[in-house]
């Protein structure tokens, strides 16, 4: 218990240390600090109905975090979730406009596998090539974000595109109403049911179950895992592809929920915050709950911040990548001279 | 023909640059993953430099200095509160992408393209076509083999590579592994801001958000199939170039009989194959990810 307390409070002060960081670079560029966070406190969390717009964000983004976890506690970097979670997107809307006229019982299911198998697939290849190759998956899967945000691209411009569209925004159709799970705020029964189905059985898979305890066992020791008869590539491959389907399951429900369609370049730093949440959240599901609130109150901050209080919302990113920076730090420079003394005195 | 040859040699030139700055950081064993943010910290403060004071040498001076300390920051990061080098590497490249937004958001008040009134200084009409070219382009052989031989050629190269390979019998020389990849990754800093800067100023004379695309990636791709040997590296990051450069020639050739958007994609998907090639040649990374950590011993 202790140990878990120190690993929080630990977290918390690399945040707070990314944070200051983040004061600097606003003040360096010109921007008040202190109004910079009171604006963001006030869009994420302190405005009322702000809740709401967090929860909004945090629930795709724990449903993609839970993933990440699964392939980081298998013991790979699997950093493509951006990228598995638009083929996924991708998927579901090929299914919802091909479909069109089907009864909404059978199109959203087969929406969700679509958006399941999706991500898969683009966690397979990259996981694929480094089981059977060896080939480093962090490059692979960061080459498979900007393959996939190219297809984006060029499916919402050529077979998907809306033919009433403006030209402006590159999208598909707009899924129609009856394949709609939830309005434009994101929170209905399906879709908060789905992130809390999602969290129960990947918090039993991790913490209750022997492939969760095989994964995290590869993950910190694969040389006593392979001399105890497990299958190395097959527990990598399955966290891959785990990852990969609920990064396209979180599309999934962004293109049948608030987003309503396919748009090009949506949503744009998703894979990357919830990488962060998972390391924020030490790779455990139901720290990730709570940590999600935190990134999901960002990203709507980061929506507030240009139009109602006329600051950049890139102040977002800085912050996200500032806690990137920080957050897997292990040691503080001035302990280690005191351990390093203590030691001296002590053999002394 | 002597246009394929220009095009790849403007696609690949930053490339290069920042490819050697990967393979510094590599030999002195650090996983650079934040070479894509320090090649869009050199674009921008070259650009802005310039656009701000009109002095081109202000411009570089700024993007040099920045990504030198940006750099510096990484190391202490990594190297003094042991953060996980990947991760702390997608960090700096986050940091910047949103630092670069937000510099440009404080100046003019919106996420536009900012146009710089001229770029680097051009090679000159005596070469022909080649006149097109920057400075940086002709410099760059010249810069390759100095680092060719920096690296494989002198005791500070040695020092550097057993600082990556084995710690601890560097430090049983009195070299400190610790300050080789300070020196490594600021070195690696500089390196970034002439990347960057010829990407911004070479031909375009632009900043443009996020202009960088993935070509910092790309370059610590050419590192892992170079092998992190400089020539190696420099050939598969010229590879890289050729790809793209192909795919501009191809959208020239083809216009909309392919589309554009998948030819884009082309140096990604060279990429995942280099590094499949190379994986298949040297067997690969150990069954599970190392993490890219330090090691220290």
């Amino acid at each position: 218990m202790t140990a878990r307390l120190f690993a929080v409070g630990r977290a918390i002060a690399f945040v707070i240390l990314a944070l200051a960081l983040c004061g600097v670079i606003f003040e360096f560029a010109g921007y008040s600090a202190p109004e910079m966070f009171q604006s963001i406190a006030d869009g994420a969390f302190l405005n009322p109905g702000a809740w709401q717009g967090s929860l909004r964000w945090a629930l795709p983004l724990f449903i993609t975090a839970t993933g990440v976890i699964i392939s980081f506690r298998s013991g790979y970097f699997n950093v493509g979730a951006q990228g598995q979670f638009y083929i996924g997107a991708i998927g579901t809307t090929f299914v919802v406009d091909f479909m069109n006229g089907y009864p909404a019982a059978l199109v959203i299911p087969l929406c969700f596998i679509a958006g399941i198998a999706g991500g898969a697939i683009w966690a397979l290849w990259p996981g694929l090539l480094r089981v059977r190759s060896g080939a480093d998956e962090v490059i692979t899967t960061l080459m498979g974000n900007f393959i996939a945000g190219l297809i984006l691209i060029y499916v919402t411009g050529g077979i998907l595109k809306d033919p009433s569209g403006t030209g402006q925004v590159m999208a598909s159709r707009p899924v129609a109403p009856a394949y709609r799970i939830s309005s434009e705020t994101g929170l209905s029964p399906t879709i908060v049911g789905a992130a809390i189905v999602v969290g129960v059985v990947m918090w039993i898979l991790v913490n209750r179950s022997a492939f969760g305890v095989l994964a995290g066992l590869a993950g910190r020791n694969p040389i006593m895992i392979v001399w105890q008869g497990a299958r190395m590539s097959r527990l990598g491959l399955a966290g891959f592809m785990l990852g990969g389907g609920l990064a396209g399951l979180a599309g999934a429900m962004e293109v049948l929920g608030p987003n309503g369609r396919l748009v090009s370049g949506f949503l744009p730093t998703l894979g990357f915050t919830a990488i962060l949440i998972a390391l924020v959240a030490g790779l455990s599901i139901s720290g990730a709950a709570i940590v999600s609130l935190f990134f999901g109150g960002l990203a709507s901050a980061s929506l507030y911040l240009p139009v109602l209080a006329g600051l950049p919302a890139a102040a977002i990113d800085i912050i996200n990548a500032a806690i990137a920076l920080f957050i897997t730090a292990r040691a503080a420079p001035g302990l280690g001279w005191l351990a390093a003394r203590r030691r001296a005195v002590g053999g002394a | 023909m002597e246009e394929f040859v220009i095009a790849t040699l403007r696609y690949g030139t930053p490339l290069v640059y920042v490819t050697l700055a990967g393979v510094l950081a590599q030999r002195a064993g650090v996983w650079n993953l934040g070479l894509e943010g320090l090649m869009i910290i050199g674009c921008c403060a070259a650009v802005l430099g310039l656009v701000q004071t009109g002095s081109l040498l202000f411009g570089m001076a700024l993007a040099v200095a920045l990504c030198v300390i940006a750099s510096a920051l990484l190391w202490f990061v990594i190297e003094k509160l042991r953060a996980n080098p990947i991760i702390a590497g997608l960090g700096m490249t986050g940091l910047g992408l949103g630092g670069t937004d937000l510099a440009v958001q404080a100046i003019y008040g919106s996420q536009a393209t900012v146009n710089a009134p001229y770029g680097l200084p051009r090679l000159g009409t005596e070469f022909g076509d080649f006149g097109v070219l920057s400075v940086l382009v002709a410099a760059m052989p010249f810069v390759v083999f100095a680092f060719w031989a920096l690296l494989r050629r002198t005791r500070f190269g040695l020092q550097l590579a057993a600082s990556g390979e084995h710690p601890f019998a560097a430090r049983s020389v009195g070299v400190s592994p610790a300050r080789m990849r300070l020196i490594a990754l600021c070195v690696g800093g500089v390196l970034c801001a002439l990347g960057g800067a010829e990407l911004a100023l070479g031909s375009l004379t632009i900043f443009a958000y996020g202009m960088t695309a993935g070509r910092g990636f790309m370059a610590f791709s050419a590192v892992i199939f170079g092998a992190g040997h400089p020539i190696a590296s420099v050939a598969a990051s010229l590879f890289f170039a050729i790809v793209g450069a192909l795919g501009i020639r191809a959208q020239l050739v083809f216009g909309d009989r392919v589309p554009n958007d998948l030819l884009l994609a082309l140096p990604y998907i060279a990429t995942v194959i280099g590094i499949w090639i190379s994986a298949r040649l040297r067997g690969g990374a150990k069954a599970a990810s190392a993490f890219g950590e330090l090691r220290d011993y």
